[in-house]
């Protein structure tokens, strides 16, 4: 009689399967009451996977919601209108006026010096009394932060952020000078609302007001002043359509003023950006951990059900019949799948308030205190769709149990069947996880290519596996009984060759992946100076002091190279009549976003080649430009090509008449664009200087002695030294590092846990063999290094494989998604394999090893 | 040396567990063998046959007493010395045969061998196999032999060292009349062949009775059973 016509209680059943689940749900859920053990790796791998993910995306809603919520504050205003180098002309004011509430800010980089002589770079800020429309300026102490600029005295009252009197030492009350501006330190500034408007702060913020800034000097001819007109509804903030108005007004006003118009749906998009590429970076850490996880969870379900052989054969030969059994133990796989599921979805969910903790300070939280059902939506999709695609295969194995299973042990031959229901079933929840992969990601083709590359490794994997079992089995019969052992072990029936190949080449891969792109980035960050490198740029040189100046660092640095050029700031508006806003976008469209430093001159640059075209003659009339090459063959544009710019509220065309090489890394001074002379013949404008010392010397005491004789006879021209200015970039670079090993070491974590559970899993019957073979004489050194050979020519395999592929892998990610240069480096990589191997070897070990050590007539006794 | 003692096993203690759940399973054992001699160990259930087989083999420490192989006191032996003298001297049957199930069984045969390094071992084990009647089955899995087929391939196992004494745990536990009494055949005459010493532990009193000697376990004890009583 078969127990599914008795438990269903009816013949009437037979040939409706689809009543038969009830029944396997409650066979299922007797079987669970044995508790989780073995399946804490199960757990842990989809719980962690599932977490990333789900922490990862409620991030970056949390963040895409908080800029949306804060854009009015993060922006300033309602909407803003920017413009490099000039104010808005009257007839501009007052049209912004007219229309609103507005506040201006100015922002530039200056050199504030102390009394004792030393001085250093701040990013300063001119603010009027409206300052702030949204959000709070808020100071240390009771007084209001524009009460506090607005204060009489005979010093200008300056705020200032807290790391400025770290690093100069001041305190509230000290006096400072700024420009020709003698300042005081009137309170420090703890929270400035548009902060992320910037871009990265070379220096500590200093605040005055924009009465101080116009006395400073600071702001003179073609300065790199960036002012921002920051509109708000005259009775508050302004409705949708209101702001599209003005918006589109303002263009056909005033359609060649050359600003920037940004409004608060489009507030800090750098800052967007930004967050959803390292969202995007991040869900590709989270569904590598969930395709380590899902190896784990292939060989938790493959353990277990071998564990379970008996007792299926017990089933079937009740009368349970394969489909019984295998709905059983599906049900069992997405029962844990949702308890794994599910800790993974709670640890995700608290992620975004914990980081709204830390990162208060530096990101727009006040979203993040919230549950994002869409991200636990979607990574609860990918738990459950990775737990069946890796689940299914193993799954087979109970379909095609024996009762005879029951008399054979645990090798009895696997009942003839075709599995192709089971490839099909793999393959179709295989692509549905991958589809998800696609199709939710911010990149898709990114996306695609990583599944790819992930179904790549997974297949070479196997066919390696596949190598390494006919290689063993081909070698030549060792004389030595270690050496045999080892390589029957690798080749005999149910070896772990395949299983242990996949999870140590896959962690070995990700290990050797991670190491060098660390190493690269580390070689990054630590890099030298280039040989040739400036040691100080100055900017704002007006033309008036331009020849004191270059006098004055003559003999302030007689062995030092000096190079002038003149700067302008321009933004391209249009190539070949095309608005820049419509030229397709390509990895060279940043070049068209924002302003960009431009030049004019009569030769090519001494560090640049001509590669194409020709440069212009003595007597250029028509107006030409020199385009760097490299960003002209990304952006599409060459010889011919026109190209307009608004330089100062002033729109000029140009024709594209050469290309030439650009050395970017030399640090010198680069440009993408060097106009004719006569495209800016009378323009006003302010000069770019470079100082740079021979190679090698030790320039320190120099470099300080030159910006003291400079800031001092010059306070209006600020220097910035490259040393500084990298170690700032460095910085935020590094920071970036950080962040990416964090995210990087969850999947790390994953695959050791996935590796440990291989081997744990793999334990019980390595004991049962070595048992047997101490009964049949083998001493436990013989056995523990025939182990030990075993696994170390298995992960001798697996670590060539895990270095092939976790290079190409590193070498992908490095260069095509971090746009790092990449270099591979042995040590790191080779020592990244050791280490693994090592620990394979251990993990491998330590538990046979303790086996050994009891008596075998104990073990016996519990087999 | 013809005057030599298989085995000489004194006052064995052996209690399994710990404090209060610790089971006093041998109180002063003792067993004495002559080479070539065998000896058939019966009793009920529990009553520590096994046990006692698995002292002698080296596989349970007792917690006091002495027991000589083959001249070689075990229970000083450090582990590997005593398995390396294992894989030499003496040779162990199970009642649940105990094969490697992913090994064939000429690779079964052929692991003692090759643990103790001989350059022969396939063709020695080959050999073994075809002894005790398998020759057709050499590269079969144990889960593609029968019961009876699996025993003969453990037994080919145990002799194929050719080892001093062979130990065996109710080799015909599992097996039916006919195929048990075939392994009980193979075992005495292959024993008797080589002139190798047998202890047998068994339920079955006509098997025992073949033995040269039969002894019973009671109150963790070895005492001869009569005659009578075993035939």
């Amino acid at each position: 009689m078969s127990i599914d016509r008795v438990t269903s209680g009816a013949t009437a059943i037979r040939g409706r399967p689809g009543l038969k689940l009830p029944l396997a749900v409650r066979f299922g859920m007797r079987e669970l009451r044995g508790g989780l053990r073995g399946f804490y790796v199960f757990l842990a791998c989809i719980a962690l996977g599932t977490a990333t993910i789900a922490a990862v995306n409620s991030l970056a809603y949390g963040l895409s919601d908080g800029i949306a919520a804060e854009g009015q504050s993060l922006l300033g205003g309602d909407v803003s209108f920017s413009f490099i180098h000039r104010e808005a002309n009257p007839d501009e004011e007052r049209f912004l006026r007219d229309r609103g509430a507005v506040s201006v800010a100015a922002t530039l980089r200056a050199m504030a010096r102390m009394p004792d002589g030393n001085q250093t770079l701040v990013e300063l800020k001119g603010v009027d009394g409206a300052y702030p429309l949204y959000g709070e300026l808020r100071v240390s102490g009771d007084e209001p932060a524009q009460a506090l600029l607005s204060a009489a005295g005979p010093r200008t009252p300056a705020l200032v952020e807290a790391t400025f009197l770290e690093t100069t030492g001041l305190a509230v009350g000290d006096p400072f000078t700024l420009g020709r501006l003698e300042a005081t330190v009137a309170g420090v500034v703890e929270r400035e609302p548009d902060k992320l408007s910037g871009g990265i702060a070379f220096g500590p913020r200093v605040m005055i007001s924009t009465d101080a800034l116009s006395a400073s000097g600071l702001v003179g001819t073609g300065s790199l002043v960036r002012w921002r007109y920051r509109l708000a509804g005259p009775d508050g903030p302004m409705a949708d359509q209101a702001l599209a108005n003005l918006v589109a007004d303002a263009k056909e006003a005033f359609p060649s003023a050359g600003w920037r118009i940004e409004t608060r749906t489009e507030a800090a998009p750098g800052l967007r950006r930004s967050i959803d590429q390292f969202a995007q970076f991040l869900t590709l850490v989270g569904l590598t951990s969930l395709a380590v996880g899902g190896v784990g969870v292939a060989n938790a379900v493959r353990a277990y059900l071998a564990g379970k052989r008996r007792a299926i054969a017990m089933f079937r030969s009740l009368g349970a019949s394969r489909r019984t059994v295998t709905l059983l133990y599906f049900f069992q796989i997405i029962v844990l799948a949702l308890i794994g599921v599910g800790i993974g979805l709670l640890l995700g969910a608290i992620a975004p308030p914990v980081a709204g903790v830390f990162l208060a300070d530096l990101l727009p939280v006040s979203a993040l205190f919230a549950i994002f059902p869409q991200a636990l939506i979607l990574a609860a999709l990918y738990g459950v769709a990775t737990a069946i695609a890796f689940a299914i295969w193993p799954l087979g194995s109970a379909y095609f149990v024996r009762p005879t299973a029951l008399f054979r042990g645990d090798t009895d031959a696997p009942e003839k069947g075709s599995r192709w229901p089971f490839v099909v079933a793999t393959a179709v929840a295989g692509g549905l996880l991958a589809a998800l992969a696609i199709f939710a990601a911010y990149d898709r083709w990114l996306a695609f290519m990583y599944v790819l590359g992930a179904g790549a490794i997974f297949l070479l994997l196997r066919i390696v596996a596949v190598g390494i079992v006919a290689g063993a089995r081909a070698l030549p019969r060792s004389r030595r009984t270690v050496i045999r052992l080892a390589v029957a072990n690798i080749h005999r029936r149910g070896a772990l060759t395949p299983t242990v190949t996949l999870s140590l080449g896959l962690s070995l891969t990700l290990i050797v992946t991670l190491a060098l792109i660390d190493a690269n980035l580390r070689q990054t960050l630590t890099s030298r100076l280039p040989d040739a490198a400036p040691s100080f740029f100055f900017i704002d040189i007006q033309d008036r002091e331009k020849p004191a100046f270059l006098q004055t660092l003559a003999k302030a640095a007689p062995d030092a190279d000096v190079q002038s050029q003149p700067m302008l700031r321009g933004r391209i508006v249009a190539i070949n009549g095309t608005s820049s806003d419509e030229w397709p976008e390509t990895e060279a469209s940043w070049v068209l976003r924002g302003d960009r430093g431009v030049t004019y001159a009569q030769d090519p640059p001494e560090n640049g080649t001509v590669v194409a075209g020709a440069w212009w003659s003595s007597e250029v009339k028509r107006n030409e430009v020199s385009f760097a090459a490299e960003l002209a063959e990304e952006l599409g544009v060459g010889i011919g090509d026109t190209i307009r710019v608004n330089v100062l509220g002033r729109e000029v065309e140009a024709t594209i008449s050469n290309l030439r090489t650009v050395e970017w890394e030399s640090l010198s001074i680069n440009f993408v664009m060097i106009f004719s002379p006569n495209v800016f013949a009378g323009a006003p404008h302010a000069h770019l200087a470079t100082l740079t010392y021979a190679d090698g010397e030790d320039t320190e005491a120099k470099e300080l002695a030159v910006l003291g004789e400079v800031s001092g006879k010059f306070p209006t021209v600020t220097a910035v030294r490259v040393k500084d200015a990298l170690e700032t970039v460095n910085g935020v670079v590094s920071d970036l590092a950080l962040a990416i090993r964090a995210a990087a070491s969850v999947t790390l974590f994953a695959s050791i846990l996935v590796l440990a559970g291989t081997l744990a899993a793999s334990h019980r019957s390595r004991i049962y063999d070595a048992v047997i073979l101490k009964t049949l004489g083998a001493r436990r050194r013989t056995l523990i290094l025939a182990y030990g050979l075993e696994y170390a020519l298995l992960g001798l395999c697996a670590a060539i494989f895990g270095l092939i592929a976790g290079s190409a892998a590193a070498y992908v990610v490095a260069v095509q998604l971090m746009e790092l240069s990449f270099v591979f480096v042995p040590a790191v990589a080779l020592g990244a394999v050791v280490i693994a191997v090592g620990v394979t070897v251990g993990l491998g070990l330590i538990g046979t090893w303790r086996a050994l050590g009891e008596e075998p007539a104990r073990v016996l006794r519990s087999i | 040396m013809a005057d030599q003692k298989t085995i000489e096993a004194h006052d064995v203690w052996l209690a399994l567990g710990s404090g209060a759940s610790a089971v006093s399973i041998l109180r002063g054992a003792g067993l004495t063998l002559e080479n070539g001699q065998s000896a058939a160990v019966v009793g009920p259930s529990g009553s520590g046959k096994s046990t006692f087989l698995m002292v002698l083999g080296g596989l349970e420490r007792p917690d006091k007493g002495s027991v000589k192989i083959a001249g070689t006191d075990i229970t000083t032996l450090s582990q590997d010395d005593l398995t390396a003298f294992r894989g030499r001297s003496m040779g162990i049957v199970f009642q649940s045969f105990h094969l490697i199930p992913t090994m064939t069984a000429l690779e079964n045969v052929a692991v003692p061998l090759e643990l103790a390094g001989a350059a022969d071992a396939f063709d020695r084990a080959a050999a073994e196999l075809n002894a005790v009647g398998l020759s057709g089955r050499h590269r079969h899995y144990p889960a593609q032999l029968s019961g009876g087929e699996q025993q003969r391939v453990a037994i080919a196992r145990a002799l194929a060292p050719r080892p001093a004494l062979l130990l065996a745990d109710e080799p015909t536990g599992n097996l039916d009349e006919k195929t048990g009494q075939d392994i009980a055949d193979l075992i005495f005459d292959s024993t008797a062949r080589r002139q190798q010493s047998l202890v047998l532990v068994t339920h079955d009193l006509s098997l025992a009775s073949r033995c040269d000697r039969v002894l019973t376990v009671a109150d963790g004890q070895l005492s001869q059973l009569n005659a009578e009583a075993a035939a």
